[in-house]
């Protein structure tokens, strides 16, 4: 008994020191938090007057708000989903040399339900679903090391830190390998470093590595990993081939790695890019073509507005697959016709078949994106 | 709600919304004003070093805006200068070019 109370004491004396404890910590939080804020005030507002003083360029330094805006219809295997989306983006300078940026995304789905008489005809029911996509410090320290802290995405492959933004997509479908190597949540809680390796007049080497910790923080969830990308850009030949790597460090730890390539050729207004993805679960592939006829001999002025696009994409399982991937093989050819009604706003249409051994079924997506980018408040301009 | 009225109010609603959105953004883009955005696409001169950076790095992911506020160019170049891992002498080039 008294070996019982004596244990009983010592856990209640343990939870106080761990209330405590946990009490302090969130005291730190807030007086860091409140830190951070008067750094950034006073950072932007430096930033203003460092601007002011510049003598080489007229560029300011105001706080932006940009992101975008999309309202897309999709229509997969004749389940219709409407999807609204807001994703603002904010920028905060600090001086010249550090960002401190962040992306939030409120996504809307709204699918009909099946009716009474079993059709998928019923009402439209769904919620937003709103998710950090980044929260981070940057310190651009040099041209070959900037540094990144906070919540960030994993710079691996093409499309993860690139082309996720809605409004600069082709497709509005992601591709069916892009949770190969960003599975399951997107993003690392933890430190990057990535900037210019080699700078030469015919060829830039590019490199990113990183680490993530575990973390379980509501709308900051991570996994515990590390991982690295490297290109090589060609500006001459606006080539750009590149490797990623990225390992996971916790639970089932697995290896993923990519290969891609991106050309835009000068004379012909059209981008290619390619990627191909491997992971203990599944690997695959996805090539995708997009062309702006500049030149086209009837109604030029509305034609260069017009873009084609085309993209084919396999995924084959390995080890069973699952574990958020397919555990069957796909493959998807997909076109899609867009048009830029200005450099802001565009319209999307995309069509695209799923072959898959559970089923195929046809994608439809019809919408429209819209870009902003606005300062969050007047400065003054050299 | 009707699952059809809902929809047609919804589509309403946007519809709306893009033309509200475009007659403002149109009308914006009209009106001079102190802090007019620059046109961002000039004529091209190859010879400047600030275009070649600036043609040959934003389009390789997205399409580059047409204009930008001189207020924010600063902040838009150091945002792409981590986002495609460009050097300063690339953002000092790059700075000149889109804000003289």
């Amino acid at each position: 008994m008294v070996k019982w109370m004596k244990n009983t004491l010592v856990s209640w004396r343990k939870s106080k020191r761990k209330l405590h404890r946990d009490g302090r910590v969130l005291l730190s939080g807030i007086i860091g938090s409140l830190v951070l804020l008067l750094c950034v005030l006073l950072g932007s507002a430096a930033g203003n007057a460092q601007d002011d003083a510049s003598p080489q360029s007229s560029a300011g330094y105001v706080p932006v708000i940009s992101g975008g805006f999309a309202y897309i219809q999709n229509s997969s295997g004749g389940v219709q989903t409407l999807e609204p989306q807001i994703i603002p983006v904010l920028l905060v300078p600090m001086g010249h040399s550090v960002l401190l940026e962040s992306r939030v995304e409120f996504t809307g789905f709204f699918q009909r339900e099946v009716s009474p008489s079993g059709s998928l005809l019923g009402p439209y029911a769904g919620k937003v679903y709103k998710t950090v996509d980044y929260a981070q410090l940057e310190w651009l320290a040099d041209s070959h090391a900037m540094f990144t802290a906070g919540r960030f995405i994993l710079p691996f492959g093409l499309y993860s830190e690139r082309l996720t933004a809605i409004w600069g997509r082709n497709l509005q479908d992601l591709p069916l390998t892009y949770t190969i190597g960003t599975r399951p949540y997107g993003a690392a809680d933890g430190l990057m470093v990535r900037g210019v390796a080699a700078s030469l007049p015919s060829a830039n080497i590019q490199y990113s590595a990183f680490v993530s910790t575990h973390s379980l923080i509501e709308q900051l969830q991570a996994v515990r990993a590390a991982g690295a990308d490297t290109s090589i850009f060609l500006p001459s030949k606006r080539v750009e081939v590149g490797l990623s790597y990225e390992r996971t460090l916790e639970g089932y730890q697995v290896n993923s790695e990519a290969a891609y390539l991106s050309w835009q050729p000068e004379r012909a207004s059209t981008d290619l890019k390619a990627e191909y993805d491997r992971t203990h679960f599944g690997h695959g592939y996805w090539i995708e073509a997009a062309h702006s006829p500049q030149q086209f001999p009837i109604a030029p002025d509305f034609f260069r507005h017009v873009q084609l696009v085309g993209r084919m994409e396999q995924f084959f399982i390995r080890n069973g697959g699952g574990n958020g991937f397919s555990q069957v093989n796909e493959q998807r050819p997909e076109v899609g016709l867009n048009y830029q009604i200005r450099d802001d706003w565009r319209l999307e249409s995309n069509y695209g078949r799923l072959f898959s051994k559970n089923g195929n079924e046809n994608v439809w997506n019809f919408g429209f994106t819209y870009r902003f980018i606005w300062p969050l408040w007047s400065g003054r301009k050299s | 709600m009707n699952d059809r009225v809902y929809k047609h109010w919804l589509l309403a609603f946007f519809l709306c919304g893009f033309c509200l959105a475009s007659y403002i953004a149109a009308s914006g883009q009209a009106a001079p004003a102190a802090t007019t955005p620059v046109p961002v696409r000039r004529a091209a001169t190859s010879t400047d070093p600030g275009e070649k950076v600036f043609e040959a790095n934003c389009a390789r992911c997205h399409i580059p805006p047409m204009t930008l506020n001189p207020r924010i160019t600063g902040t838009i170049v150091m945002h792409m200068r981590v986002r495609a891992r460009l050097s300063r002498k690339d953002q000092k080039l790059l700075l000149q070019y889109l804000a003289p």
